[in-house]
């Protein structure tokens, strides 16, 4: 049974802001990314909901990303850490600390650059560039601390990636079903779903249903 | 037998090609590279030219064996 994929990507992905300016100047002024709708919402409601401006910028494809400003809100934290929505301790290691980002794709290496240009000469310069395994990355925080990558498609994905991460996800779930999942028995398990399931497989009968690119 | 498994996408088939250069017999099930040998695998990092991104997630499966070694010089797969 295959459930019909009808959906259309980001509509909006939504975080707070301390400083509307720094965020106006980073995403429609250094980034270039236009205004594309805004509430300013009078507060209401059980909780003392304060005053507010909610603020969309368009990040291409008509996908947006949106910010509220609360009118008298001071800071919810004070750790160095983190970004203005959540702060973290010495305990807690930066990989996690830095896990948490949103990703802009863009079209080929030229785009790639010119956001790189455009990030460099600001205040918030690129912090790393990296080739990953298919897809090549820039990487910035914004004035509220949140981690933005710019990123594009070093080649087109191939449908045998579509069947590995199927096969991954099944083999991720069996082993985190069991005490003790480690990358070894997701190697071990992922072996046995290849040689059950990998060697009648062929392109246009991916298990990767509904996705398009499955299909070609 | 030792058996590792790596998906036939660009990026990997150099890592196939050195296993086979290093004495492993190297086959297909489906998409996957299947190298097999009846002792260690043993795949020298730098004559793959992989990129550390794409070195650190070569490898889509091991049956038979374990991975001892997975670092900047080798990936090396021993029998169970």
């Amino acid at each position: 049974m295959t459930l019909e994929h009808k959906v259309r990507g980001v509509d909006h992905t939504a975080f707070p802001t301390f400083d509307p300016a720094a965020t106006v100047r980073f995403y429609r002024d250094v980034l270039g990314f236009p205004v594309v709708h805004s509430i300013c919402a009078a507060g209401w409601g059980p909780e003392n909901h304060p005053d507010f401006i909610h603020f969309f910028f368009d990040i291409g494809n008509d996908d947006r990303i949106a910010f509220f400003y609360y009118f008298g809100l001071e800071p919810v934290h004070a750790h160095e850490r983190g970004d203005v929505y959540a702060g973290f301790g010495p305990e807690v290691p930066e990989f996690f600390v830095r896990s948490r980002h949103l990703a802009i794709h863009v079209d080929d290496q030229d785009d790639l650059l010119e956001y790189r240009r455009r990030l460099d000469d600001s205040a918030w310069p690129v912090e790393m560039q990296i080739q990953h395994e298919t897809i090549e990355s820039i990487y910035t925080h914004d004035p509220n601390g949140y981690m933005v990558e710019f990123t594009r498609a070093m080649r087109p994905v191939t449908p045998q990636e579509d069947l590995d991460a199927n096969l991954t996800i099944d083999a991720l779930l069996d082993v985190v079903a069991e005490p003790e999942p480690s990358f070894g028995k997701l190697l071990a398990r992922k072996a046995e779903l290849i040689v059950e399931r990998a060697a009648d497989w062929e392109v246009g009968a991916s298990e990767a249903t509904g996705n398009a690119r499955a299909q070609v | 037998m030792t058996a590792l498994y790596v998906l036939d996408v660009p990026e990997n088939t150099a890592v196939a090609k050195v296993a086979a250069e290093a004495g492993a017999a190297v086959g297909k099930v489906g998409p996957y590279f299947e190298i097999t040998a009846d002792g260690p695998i043993v795949v020298d990092r730098r004559a793959t030219g992989c990129r550390h991104a794409v070195w650190y997630s070569c490898v889509a499966g091991v049956a038979g064996g374990r991975i001892v070694q997975h670092d900047k010089d080798a990936l090396r797969v021993d029998p169970a």
